[in-house]
């Protein structure tokens, strides 16, 4: 059995920044040397490809394909580091060992799998495959806002599980009931990292008031910055604009990854 | 009619697309109109009698309120044509239209307008360009506020940063689809600066979490088959990835 870990990455609501955050996360654990491997487990509304560069034109077998019985992850495993496809950021990671598992972004795919239901059993199967079979350190997931089944057994199977909100109310309340399913699951690492945090708040008070809540650690609070809007997920941010603050504050969650138990 | 003139009538949106000669055409037609400040070039309510190419000076287009108040819905000026629907569509002026300063205007009849229609294709085809120009255009636009009244609804107001200088190119536009995105977009800024303010504020306050609602729902989640098996099967596929100590 591989010692890979999985790490999940989830939020209450959609537009969190979950994709971004685990596409940026990914790439930073990939360039200190690990294998990393993440899958799209967002099959609603799949996204994380386009942060890597991927289009229809270029994807070829996705997760669909595998939970129907029609590819083996082995087939599925596109590699970032022979084919960065362009994107300043993205050059960056030539030669490093970072492999996409793409859900399929064809509509009729996507409504025949929500029509037919997920192979649970499957999905899970194919996550440890695709750890051993790539030999990954890490898998991380980018999975579907709220908490459905998918979701909840990406929770369940997570090593670490990384809860990303946007600091109010709203996202507050959501994210309580998913603290408390996380420590039912007995998710061994729970993380939590702040994102679109306006920059005139005070930092540190937002990170102190909701571990104090949640009684568990923010890892960063990142930055709401029009400069990675603008961005449109077309690159990967941190890596093409390493000295921004968005960028520096993504960082310190690498650690936390890497130090996990 | 001086080269002049017809160089002004060429500039408008609504004729760009005659040639020269067609453009004399029109300007045979048409009579120059000069108003005094104040002065009404039409009142809501009035028949459709004629069109306007605005020369020189500025307007405002008037309505009024519940209350018989006017309130000035827009401001016109040269270059810009007021009142072409109306002639097509035969219906009363849908607002008023009063002269901010001395304006100078060429008025098309309705007669000598039809009268082009019918023995000029070309001046004919030139005005069908036009008005399908302007309608191609307000599509565009009005799509934009789709997309963008979208975005507002989830809170995404990314928008903002990179139409800006899109914008700019919009607003110098007479067109009124041009206008309602101008407009909506200012709205937005303004309900996400507000939004801001009160986000703020609810910060400062501290967070609020409604505890029952958590525990209740909670109990929704973790209380299916389908969880308790998922949660047997999470310890086993776990101590499974975990090496022998
Ligand atoms: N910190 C941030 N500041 C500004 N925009 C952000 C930030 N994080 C994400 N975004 C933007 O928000 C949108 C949603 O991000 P995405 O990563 O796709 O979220 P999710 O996967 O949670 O739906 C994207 O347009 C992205 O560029
Ligand atoms: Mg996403």
């Amino acid at each position: 059995m591989s010692e890979g870990k999985i790490v999940s990455i989830h939020s209450f609501r959609g537009g969190t920044g979950k994709s971004n955050v685990t596409a940026n996360l990914a790439a930073q654990v990939a360039m200190t040397g690990k294998r990393v491997g993440v899958v799209d487990t967002d099959i609603q509304s799949p996204g994380i490809h386009v942060l890597f560069g991927l289009d229809d034109a270029k994807m070829g077998k996705t997760m669909n394909d595998f939970l129907h019985g029609k590819a083996t992850i082995r087939e599925i495993g596109f590699s970032i580091g022979e084919n960065t496809g362009g994107g300043e950021g993205r050059s960056k990671l030539a030669g490093k060992n970072l492999f996409l598992f793409p859900s399929s972004i064809r509509g009729r795919e996507i409504s025949q799998i929500l029509r037919e239901g997920i192979d649970f059993n499957l999905l899970n199967e194919g996550m440890q495959t695709t750890i051993s079979e790539f030999d990954l350190d890490y898998l991380f997931i980018d999975t579907h806002p709220g908490l459905n089944e998918e979701t909840l057994l990406s929770i369940a199977t997570s090593d670490v599980l990384i809860i990303i909100l946007r600091p109010d109310n709203q996202d507050l309340q959501g994210t309580s009931v998913t603290v408390d399913v996380a420590r039912s699951l007995d998710v061994p690492n729970l993380f939590l990292l702040v994102n679109k945090a306006l920059p005139k708040y005070d930092f540190a008070e937002i990170k102190t008031t909701i571990e104090a809540q949640f009684q568990a650690p923010v890892t960063s609070v990142l930055p709401l910055s029009f400069d990675l809007a603008e961005n449109a997920s077309i690159d990967l941010f941190s890596l093409r604009y390493p000295d921004h603050e968005w960028s520096k504050a993504l960082r310190n969650v690498v650690d936390f990854v890497l130090n996990a138990k | 009619m001086s080269g002049d003139l017809l160089q002004k009538i060429r500039e408008t949106d609504f004729f760009k697309e005659l040639s020269n000669e067609a453009l004399a055409a029109v300007a045979s037609r048409a009579s120059l109109r000069k108003f005094a400040p104040d002065e009404a070039l039409m009142r809501k309510g009035d028949a459709a009698l004629s069109f306007y190419v605005i020369l020189n000076g500025h307007l405002k287009i008037v309505t009024t309120d519940a209350k018989g108040d006017e309130i000035i819905i827009n401001k016109v000026g040269p270059g810009e044509t007021i009142g072409e629907l109306a002639l097509v569509d035969e219906r009363p002026r849908s607002a008023g239209v009063v002269a901010l300063e001395p304006v100078e205007a060429l008025e098309l009849t309705k007669e000598a307008f039809f009268e082009l229609l019918d023995q000029r294709l070309d001046v004919s085809l030139g005005i069908l360009r036009g008005f399908s120009s302007r309608l191609r255009f307000s599509t565009t636009y009005i799509e934009k506020v789709i997309d963008w009244s979208q975005k507002t609804a989830e809170g995404d107001y990314s928008f903002l940063e990179y139409t800006q200088p899109l914008l700019n190119r919009a607003g110098t536009d007479d067109d009124k689809a041009a206008q309602l995105l101008s407009t909506f977009y200012s709205m937005v800024r303004k309900v996400k600066a507000r939004e801001e303010g009160l986000k703020q504020q609810l910060e400062r306050l501290t967070f609020e979490i409604d505890q029952e609602r958590r525990k209740r729902e909670f109990e929704e989640i973790t209380g299916t088959e389908f969880y308790a098996k998922l949660k047997e099967q999470a310890q086993t596929i776990r101590r499974k990835r975990t090496p022998d100590p």
